[in-house]
């Protein structure tokens, strides 16, 4: 007896109890249908966490805050960077000084006081820093300066109380209009040198701009410069990054050796959690988004399971509704499996025909819940958003997503359904089986 | 073709205190041989049922064997004798035993829907069967649409579609008038004489038992008389 012909049969038993059939179906849609809307509930809040992390960092960056040792936290100099650019899957280690001191800076008859970094452009390049306009310095004293760092240029000879609209931003009549690109820019450091201010200027030429940071709400009014200039500006402090030593201090604080920020970078996030893995080793404290979202996943996997067990629960009910009908249905039958088996039909083939209808009845209601929980899905990061919006007064994180239904929940689902379905339907399959020909052909079941 | 040597079949009746031992049948022994009609007499209760459902595989002797060619059937699991009736054993009931949902056509086709045949040889072999049983014009009806002539009609043609080499039947005409009982046993000779078919058929009509070749009576479980007709 084939497939076909064992597939005929459960077509023909079905018709004769056609509202049993439709009630039992329709009990295992709800419940696939439940568990897919509960559980996409987990895998959309967790596909906007994600999405909202990737949004303003990247995948393929690593923080490398330091090297313990003996307890002690070290700064990165160097001899790490270069144990780690040895690492074969590092692509680039981009190292920043912070200047401790914030440099005014002069353009033509409009200046401002920014916060100044010095840069490490070979390896910012090799990590691909990204500029809107002209290029990364070459010389020792060009520098790039961040996406806002022309918001913050003022005239001087305005009154401040002019200088300011309603929102704290200089009034557009007051901007500097002109391209920077090009532009030679004074770089004024100071000093207390035996009680008394000194200033030194150095010019410096503008080549390019830095990329807006990803958030909007993210400002990047810095000033990236070089070694050289760094240089400078200690032999001018001679004190280590610039730092101002007051009149009243006798020294200046001990400034550790080493760099205030130190990245890696690799050409995916696979690479960057096998650095990661390295580096730990190596006892350097590191942090990556990679790290981040590995934990996100953890505890968004954990709820995920939850989920999709409470949901399961739905569809074990909804087989007892299976369970019930494939029993009913054996009983019905039994003079007819009794006839069979007298004819000749092996009670394998018996226990697969009812192993088939259960089957079948839980494959129909998977595919209508499935059906219907993309609906409600549908509707629900429709409505939802709005309804929160409005009770809360509140905007929601752009690309929110409530619910979301991807292959693998749909899979899981339907593999769960089929499965109880099949369970529910086994006792009674086995049940024909066991059916006594003679008591069976007498009616006497 | 049919050996039974020495068959035994205890009913163990009531609760374990109260048990009571049933023989109804008593060290049974018969041979049939190829191409015989046998027909086994006795009054209810005697044992005659018995012995052909544990020749049909639908009960298991307390002992003794049962040999169909040179094969031991009483060793045979449920679902050995299963495939073994597909194969070789047709039945014929008193009540038919036709499935109510399926049309004359299906009914028949049944035992080669169970053996795996395509359905273009099915309808061939199921058509030219209802042509021989004569009842080709009514193979679309329902059982509930036929006579009780034409139903066991049918119950003889599924059996048929098989070819088996025996067919067990009890009562076949047990629940017919005199007139389609004369037709059905001439059905049963008809097919015994043409294709060679042994009949074991399970009576307590005097008519049925006298087409039969060879005539068994039982009384009480056992054999009391054994009787060859030429």
């Amino acid at each position: 007896m084939n497939l076909k012909d064992q597939w005929r049969f459960v077509k023909s038993n079905m018709r004769r109890s056609k509202s049993r059939i439709f009630m039992t179906v329709l009990a295992t849609a709800m419940s696939v249908a439940f568990l897919i809307v509960l559980a996409s509930v987990g895998f959309g809040l967790h596909s906007t966490f994600i999405q909202d992390l990737l949004e303003d960092r990247t995948v393929t960056k690593i923080e490398i805050a330091g090297l313990e040792q003996d307890g002690n936290v070290q700064p990165i100099t160097d001899k790490e960077i270069k144990e780690i650019e040895a690492i074969d899957e590092v692509k680039a280690v981009t190292r920043q000084q912070n200047l401790y001191q914030t440099p005014n800076y002069t353009l033509d008859n409009y200046s401002s006081q920014n916060q100044t970094v010095v840069a490490h452009f070979p390896s910012e390049i090799e990590a691909g820093l990204e500029l809107t306009e002209g290029r990364l310095p070459e010389g020792s004293h060009e520098i790039v300066v961040g996406h806002h760092f022309l918001n913050h240029l003022a005239p001087t000879d305005v009154e401040v109380d002019d200088l300011y609209d309603e929102n704290n931003v200089i009034k557009e009549k007051f901007q500097y209009d002109e391209n920077l690109i090009g532009k030679q820019i004074e770089m004024e450091v100071a000093q207390y040198i035996e009680g008394k201010e000194q200033k030194e200027s150095i010019t410096l030429t503008i080549t390019g701009i830095v990329e807006p940071p990803s958030k909007g709400w993210m400002e990047d009014q810095k000033v990236y410069t070089t070694e050289e200039v760094l240089n400078e500006i200690e032999s001018f402090t001679n004190t280590p990054r610039g730092e101002i030593v007051m009149p009243d201090q006798s020294q200046p604080a001990s400034i550790p050796k080493g760099y205030d920020a130190v990245y890696g970078f690799a050409d995916s996030m696979d690479e960057i959690n096998n650095i990661s893995e390295i580096l730990k080793e190596q006892n350097y404290l590191v942090y990556s988004v990679a790290d981040e979202i590995k934990n996100i996943n953890l505890v968004f996997t954990i709820a995920k399971i939850g989920l999709i067990f409470i949901g399961t629960i739905a569809i074990i009910i909804a087989s007892i509704g299976i369970y019930n009908t494939m029993t009913m249905a054996v009983t019905e039958r039994t003079p007819d499996i009794g006839i069979m088996k007298a004819i000749g039909a092996h009670p394998k083939k018996i226990k697969q025909i009812f192993l088939l209808e259960s089957s079948y009845i839980g494959l129909i209601g998977a595919v209508i819940g499935t059906a219907v929980a993309y609906i409600i899905s549908i509707l629900l990061n429709i409505t939802l958003p709005i309804i929160i919006e409005s009770a809360l007064e509140e905007q929601l994180p752009e690309g929110f997503q409530f619910s979301s239904i991807p292959l693998s929940l749909i899979l899981i689902s339907v593999t769960i359904c089929l499965l109880v379905t099949i369970v529910s339907g086994l006792k009674p399959a086995k049940r024909a089986t066991q059916i006594d020909v003679l008591k069976a052909m007498r009616r006497e079941i | 073709m049919i050996e039974i040597n020495n068959i035994h079949q205890t009913f163990i009746l009531g609760k374990k205190q109260n048990e009571t031992h049933l023989h109804v049948l008593n060290d049974v022994s018969l041979s049939i041989k190829e191409g015989e009609i046998v027909a086994i007499t006795g009054k209810s209760g005697s044992g005659k049922s018995t012995l052909l459902n544990i020749i049909g595989g639908f009960m298991k002797p307390t002992s003794g064997t049962v040999h169909i060619g040179n094969t031991n059937v009483t060793t045979f699991s449920e679902g050995e004798f299963a495939d073994y009736r597909l194969q070789n054993i047709g039945f014929i009931f008193q009540n038919f035993q036709l499935i109510p949902s399926m049309t004359a056509f299906e009914n028949i086709e049944l035992p080669l829907v169970l053996k795996g045949l395509n359905e273009k040889e099915r309808k061939h072999i199921t058509e030219q069967t209802l042509q021989k049983v004569g009842l080709l014009d009514y193979k679309s009806h329902y059982p509930s649409e036929l006579s009780g002539g034409q139903q066991q009609r049918i119950s003889i043609a599924r059996t048929l579609v098989m070819e088996p080499p025996i067919i067990l039947a009890d009562e076949p005409t047990g629940s017919l008038d005199s007139e389609t009982e004369a037709d059905i046993l001439y059905l049963i000779k008809e097919l015994n004489q043409e294709l060679g078919i042994t009949f074991l058929i399970i009576t307590h009509d005097e008519e049925v038992a006298r087409v039969a070749t060879k005539q068994i009576h039982i009384h009480d479980g056992r054999i009391v008389k054994e009787e060859t007709i030429q």
